[in-house]
């Protein structure tokens, strides 16, 4: 499953992230923690960083520099209306898919 | 010291950063130079092995270029104040991260001319089909 896992994940890492940033800003190290608890357990942060580099640059989050009581300060990134806009239209094309899936995998459409 | 970016470079500034390339961008890779000599040892190893793979795949050139190598100090900074490991850090397959990482940034000229040219030469050939049709 790994393999196929991690292949999938990509496509769809950006949705996740989004929707953990929808429910209150975060900081990297937090949003690599909360995707652990959520059980996407095998994501580096440096994927994650990537990724938060892209949504800053498309404008989907606000980034407001933090200060930290060790090492530089911390970016915390919050969902902005663009970002939301783009989160509906992640869950969108995710039911889309899910209900072409699933209608391929119970076969329903050879019938 | 360095001028406002609004105010239009002297002349000199101008002649001479013909001859040199962007002194501002130098002036930003030696600061990101220093970043990295200051993080730990394991931390500075695995940047450099990016840097060196950066160097050689990536943009190269330009503003972008600059960009990517500061985000990429802010990353190592940040992850040796979390005392992150190397390993959570790169996941299991550090190139895809580090190709990740990569497509953020514009491509660099020599890149982007390639893949013009490439396009273009797509588009002949098939052109060429359309007018032997």
């Amino acid at each position: 499953m790994g393999k196929q896992l991690t292949e999938m994940l990509k496509g769809t890492l950006e949705g996740v992230v989004l929707a953990i940033l929808s429910g209150r800003p975060a900081y990297g190290y937090e949003i690599t923690a909360s995707l652990r608890e959520r059980g996407f357990s095998d994501i580096a942060e440096g994927t994650v960083y990537a990724l938060l580099v892209r949504i800053e640059q498309r404008g989907l989050v606000d980034v407001e520099k933090v200060p930290s009581g060790k090492g530089p300060p911390r970016k915390v990134y919050s969902l902005n209306a663009q970002g939301r806009e783009c989160l509906e239209e992640f869950w969108r094309t995710w039911d889309f898919l899910a209900g072409r899936l699933g209608r391929l995998h119970q076969g329903g459409e050879q019938t | 010291m360095s001028a406002e970016p609004s105010e239009p470079k002297s002349r000199y500034l101008q002649y001479l950063e013909i001859v040199t390339g962007s002194l501002e961008e130098k002036k930003r890779w030696r600061q990101y130079k220093a970043r990295v000599k200051g993080l730990p040892e394991s931390h500075r190893i695995a940047v450099e092995a990016l840097e060196r793979y950066l160097v050689h795949f990536g943009p190269a050139d330009g503003a972008g270029a600059m960009e990517m190598y500061e985000d990429l100090a802010d990353l190592f900074e940040q992850s040796a104040a979390d005392a992150t490991p190397i390993r959570d850090i790169f996941g299991e397959d550090p190139v895809a991260f580090v190709e990740a990482f990569m497509a953020n940034y514009p491509l660099g000229q020599y890149r982007a001319r390639e893949r013009n040219r490439f396009v273009s030469a797509v588009e002949r050939a098939a052109a060429e089909q359309d007018r032997t049709k």
